[in-house]
């Protein structure tokens, strides 16, 4: 064994992902052997609830859908940190407050810039 | 089960939290203050605060702390001041330029502020993640700062190419710090060694190398490393001139910064490493200067051009001593000067459209304006490495730790590559001063605004000055060393 | 010596230059008179050297020795010795010359050009008085920008290829010895100190590979046979003053850099080399003779002349006998004055008739007497007939180089008698043939030019007459800078004692011509 190294706790990993991509490609080149292939244009549409699609796929979203879900994201991500916050704060005490108060002023600039900024208004 | 609060010494903290508390408040302010010009100017405030926070922290060392996450040495500091040193440089340019060009916002500001705070974030780094978030901080900040002229599709593609090939190049570094710590079972630089050093018989297993040669490729793309710099040239091209003078000192220090440490630390028992940066060395040096040669636009030769120069740094690598380390510093603080020095210029004659930074813009402009063609010659001869500027002594630091550390033929290699680069770096002068000036009416000069003039001042007396007593720079950058 | 003269001398004519950048821009006048003052007073300084020079030692003069880059160890280390006093003085001489000569035919950008011409001779004085191989270096290289513009800014219609194919070349040699500089330092114990490091001794095979990276220098510079191809376009696209600056001082950097570092600090290289260093010399003469028979433009054949003379030099330098040494360095004084001259006068005929083509030329003694008669003095001493400065030099080298190997002495005369073929005739197309009503009006020289000429005139037949005025001055150095190089040769199985020896002998039967 000398010079090659493999750490053996991620042997079950490669098998994982050894069988998961051979799941995959397995099913779908047996498959092929046993389907019917039968392909006319209503099959071949794309699938948009039954009804058929009006417009292109490949349509422009205002730029503001985006800034939501940032903003949503930011406090989503903060609220993970107060939750595991939360459950050691009285192990931590007074040091933990005082982070936890830096994280959140730190938090609230970017709100407020945002704010600020109109990035809540919908329309200005 | 108690929980430990590790020691956190904020000392080691203290230039990027003042740099992040200038960014806050160039945010806040932005909100109020009309007149943008008074945040660059509170920027600046705050990066002369940084500096002296440096200054003040040189003699002190300040263990590693945060769990050894973090560490305030020698060679952070000193990396510190190069930054504040590039920052403070492309903000005066900015003052100039942005409002020229109808780009005057305070976020400018704010996101050069939070980029440099990336760059001190890698360069005090003693743990990949932490490595991994500075370069994430300082790459966003720089997307964005690539894209910022908006009305330019020159800039949004730079913005864009930046970023996808920036995100693939984060890409292969988390990947590889991924099989790094799975190799070795940490990401503290410091773990990382002491187990290579515990297991010489596992140190050239696959995993770590793949790790490694992930690693490298991760910061080959950020220093823009032939054969990872395809994005360099349309991208230094494309952005706002304040923006490339910024990003090709601050991003490629930032890269050897954290390159330098994961090398010299976690890999100095493994030496393999080294003929793979000698390669690559040679390959960047060579190709940036032969595709430099071959520009018609001076901005975007000095894009290639830097390319180059991070070739010769890349030389500094190799050795892996203390000197060669010295000589990097030495040869970044150098090119910060020289560098920017140039694209101030660049930035003053450049007009909306791009069409001051073509090579026949420069004829004659020693004539027109004799003083701004003075300085451009300082900067194109110390780029080149003559004596008596800055540039020289760069050279010279890093190919002397390289001939010391037994590279003599990659020194060689350097010095060719420095006759080819002579011959793009003369063509200006020879625009400059040999040429006959273009009709006055194809090009009308922008009126020349302070900032950028004092810019391009500082810099010319810098680079003239090191050049002729290096002492100072030289005693400066002794200092880096590890802590 | 307590008063710092070498610093002095390098400084002034920089600072002189910088203050030049104080004057506005439309005084021309009072910018050419004050490069006129500064260039005078800098010759001033310099005659102390010449008259408080020790000449029965070989140590350094006038030192000055202060720390520069401690972590280096390079050091601000000036001093002179019988080999480089001569070219300091002839520095500050050729400067006034090159000034007065620009006096007229320089008429854009008049402030620059001083500017340049000024940086230029503080950088070449430094190149001179440097004892300290960075330092030297530094020189050397500053040296390239100030050239590099006279040559690209005030030249002639090729100016730009010309200017960086000068500044490309040169580069490169540079460049090549700086990695031999720092082996140097990092082989001959961290300092750069050349007298320290000319007294170690270092192995045969590194000696070897410095010897070729200081060559690639060096020979650049001289420019020796190969790499001679940069200087025909240099010169000729050269002003003037460019010209002479490069055919006086510039290139005698190269055979200044063959004693100074070359000989000294790698003996056995040097002695081991000497083959090939006399062939490379022999093929310059002669193949730098014959082109010159072809050359249809002025400078251009006196440029491809110099190669030919340079290659005398390199040739009495490595013949490495007393004789042929001395010559050498003297040659190297003679050419810079005589091709320097000969440059001057080719810059006062261009003034006038704004061509180079010998062809353009015929029967210039008709209007210009004076002019003629000058520049047959200076063709007569290029030459080297007796009486004059060309003749000494070449006796010297020829007998050397006799002692050392007779059949090189033999080919070399060869290229005395090609010299004086081309430079008679080049003499004759120009002065004599049928007049060429061109040049009916043409105007005589102004007292302005005959004045920029007599230092010339002074100089060919002081050394001509009276060799050993200059020649007492290197006997000591040159008498330590051969024991150095021979007095190593122990292990080295050569020719090169035994011809010493030999000529050591046999000079002492023969009249002592420098005596």
């Amino acid at each position: 064994m000398s010079g090659l190294y493999l750490p053996k706790e991620y042997l079950a990993i490669l098998l994982f992902i050894v069988l998961g991509v051979g799941f995959g490609v397995v099913t779908l080149w047996i498959g092929q052997f046993f389907r019917m292939k039968r392909p006319y244009f209503e099959k071949l549409v794309a699938y948009e609830s039954g009804n058929p699609p009006t417009d292109e796929p490949r349509m422009r979203f205002s730029v503001k859908f985006y800034l939501i879900a940032i903003l949503f994201i930011v406090f989503d991500v903060e609220a993970i940190y107060l939750y595991s916050w939360a459950l050691v704060y009285d192990k931590l005490g007074m040091f933990a407050l005082v982070e936890m108060f830096i994280f959140i002023a730190l938090l609230l600039v970017g709100y407020f810039y945002g704010w600020k900024k109109g990035a809540l208004q919908w329309e200005k | 089960m108690p929980i430990i609060i590790p020691t956190l010494d904020f000392a080691a903290l203290i230039p990027i939290l003042a740099i992040i508390t200038t960014g806050l408040v160039v945010l806040l302010l932005d909100i109020y203050v009309e007149d943008k010009a008074v945040l660059g100017y509170v920027s600046l405030i705050g990066l002369l605060a940084t500096a002296i926070a440096c200054f003040g922290l040189l003699t002190q060392t300040v263990a590693p702390t945060f769990q050894n996450m973090l560490v305030s040495d020698g060679y952070s500091l000193v990396l510190d001041l190069i930054f504040v040193v590039t920052a403070t440089l492309s903000i005066m340019i900015a003052l100039s330029y942005l409002p020229a060009r109808d780009m005057q916002s305070g976020e400018y500001y704010a996101l050069l502020l939070f980029a440099t705070s990336g760059m001190m974030l890698m360069g005090a780094a003693t743990d990949l993640i932490v490595v991994f978030l500075g370069l994430e901080i300082m790459s966003i900040a720089l997307y964005v700062l690539a894209a910022f002229n908006r009305r330019q599709l020159g800039s949004g593609e730079a913005g864009l190419k930046y970023f996808v090939l920036g995100a693939f190049a984060s890409a292969f570094f988390l990947y590889g710090v991924a099989l790094t710590y799975g190799a070795t079972g940490s990401t503290n630089l410091q773990t990382i060694a002491m187990w290579f050093s515990a297991n010489p018989a596992y140190a050239h297993n696959p995993i770590a190398m793949v790790g490694l040669a992930l690693l490298l490729i991760g910061f080959a793309f950020k220093i823009a490393a032939v054969p990872f710099q395809w994005w360099t040239p349309d991208v230094y091209h494309g952005a706002p001139t304040s923006v490339t003078a910024f990003m090709s000192v601050g991003a490629k220090a930032a890269g050897f910064a954290a390159l330098v440490r994961l090398l010299l630390v976690s890999f100095g028992a493994i030496p393999d490493w080294r003929w793979v940066i000698s390669w690559l060395a040679v390959l960047t040096m060579t190709g940036g200067n032969i595709v430099a040669l071959a520009q018609k636009d001076v901005k975007r030769m000095l894009a290639y051009s830097s390319i180059a120069h991070a070739g010769y740094i890349l030389v500094g690598v190799v050795p892996g001593t203390p000197d060669g380390v010295k000589g990097i510093l030495f040869y970044l603080m150098s090119y910060a000067f020289m560098n920017i020095g140039a694209f101030a210029v660049i930035a003053l004659l450049e007009q909306r459209d791009q069409i001051g930074s073509s090579i026949e813009s420069y004829m004659g402009l020693s004539s027109r304006k004799p003083l701004l063609a003075l300085m451009m010659l300082f900067f194109m001869f110390s780029l080149t490495g003559i004596p008596p500027f800055i540039g020289f002594w760069g050279k010279w630091y890093v190919f002397w730790a390289a001939v010391k550390g037994g590279a003599s033929w990659l020194a060689i290699v350097g010095m060719i590559n420095s006759v080819i680069s002579a011959f793009y770096y003369l063509s200006v002068v020879v625009q400059m001063y040999m040429r006959s000036p273009t009709e006055p009416s194809e090009l009308e000069f922008a009126p020349l605004s302070l900032p950028v003039t004092l810019t391009i001042a500082l810099a010319g007396a810098v680079t003239l000055l090191l050049g002729l007593w290096p002492t100072p720079l030289i005693k400066l950058t002794a200092l880096g060393i590890f802590g | 010596m307590s008063f710092p003269i070498l610093s002095l001398l390098i400084f002034f004519p920089i600072l002189g230059g910088i203050a030049l950048l104080g004057i506005g821009k439309e005084n021309v006048k009072g910018i050419k008179i004050m490069a006129f003052i500064v260039s005078i007073f800098e010759l001033l300084f310099s005659l102390p050297l010449w008259f408080s020079f020790d000449k029965t030692t070989y140590q350094m003069q006038f030192v000055e020795r202060h720390s520069w880059i401690s972590l280096f160890n390079i050091e601000y280390y000036l001093g002179i010795d019988g080999i480089s006093i001569l070219f300091v003085l002839l520095s500050a001489l050729i400067t006034i010359l090159c000034v007065l000569v620009s006096w007229n035919s320089i008429e854009k950008k008049v402030k620059e050009f001083f500017v340049s011409l000024l940086l230029l001779e503080g950088a070449m004085i430094g190149v001179f008085c440097a004892l300290d191989f960075f330092l030297f270096y530094i020189f050397w290289e500053a040296m390239l920008i100030p050239m590099f513009l006279l040559i690209g800014v005030w030249g002639g219609p090729n100016r730009i290829y010309a200017a960086t194919k000068f500044f490309l070349y040169t580069l490169v040699g540079s460049l090549l010895m700086l990695v031999g500089i720092i082996t140097l330092y990092i082989q001959g114990g961290n300092t750069f100190d050349i007298l320290a490091l000319a007294g170690q001794h270092y192995p045969v095979k590194l000696q070897l590979m410095l010897f070729w990276a200081f060559f690639a220098a060096f020979a650049v510079k001289v420019p020796m046979w190969p790499v001679h191809t940069w200087l025909p376009d240099a010169h000729t696209e050269a002003p003037a003053a460019g010209s002479v600056v490069l055919a006086g001082i510039l290139i005698k950097m190269g055979a200044y850099g063959f004693l100074r570092f070359s000989m000294p600090i790698l003996p056995e290289a040097t002695s081991a080399m000497m083959m090939p260093m006399l062939v490379l010399s022999l093929i310059g003469i002669v193949y730098g003779g014959i082109i010159c028979l072809a050359q249809t433009d002025l400078k251009r054949l006196i440029a491809y002349s110099s190669v030919s003379h340079m290659g005398f030099v390199t040739l009495g330098i490595f013949a490495l006998n007393t004789q042929s040494v001395e010559g050498g360095i003297l040659q190297m004084i003679n050419h810079g004055v005589v091709t320097g001259a000969l440059f001057l006068g080719i810059g006062m005929v261009y003034e006038r008739t704004h061509t180079r083509k010998i062809s353009d030329y015929g029967g210039l003694a008709t209007n210009m007497p004076v002019f003629a008669s000058f520049f047959l003095l200076f063709t007569l001493a290029s030459v080297g007939l007796p009486g004059t400065n060309g003749f000494i030099g070449e006796l010297l080298i020829l007998l050397g180089s006799f002692l050392t190997k007779p059949w090189v002495a033999l080919i070399a005369a060869s290229g005395l008698i090609i010299g004086a073929w081309y430079m008679l005739w080049l003499y004759q197309r120009i002065f004599f043939n049928p007049v060429n009503s061109r040049w009916n009006g043409i105007k005589e020289l102004d007292a302005r030019e005959i004045a920029t000429f007599l230092p010339m005139v002074i100089l060919i037949f002081w050394i001509g007459l009276y060799p050993n005025s200059m020649l007492e001055y290197m006997h000591v150095s040159v008498a330590h800078l051969l024991e150095q190089v021979t007095g190593n040769t122990a292990g080295i199985p050569s020719g090169v004692e035994v011809a010493v020896d030999t000529a050591v002998k046999a000079t002492s039967h023969l009249p002592q011509v420098s005596h």
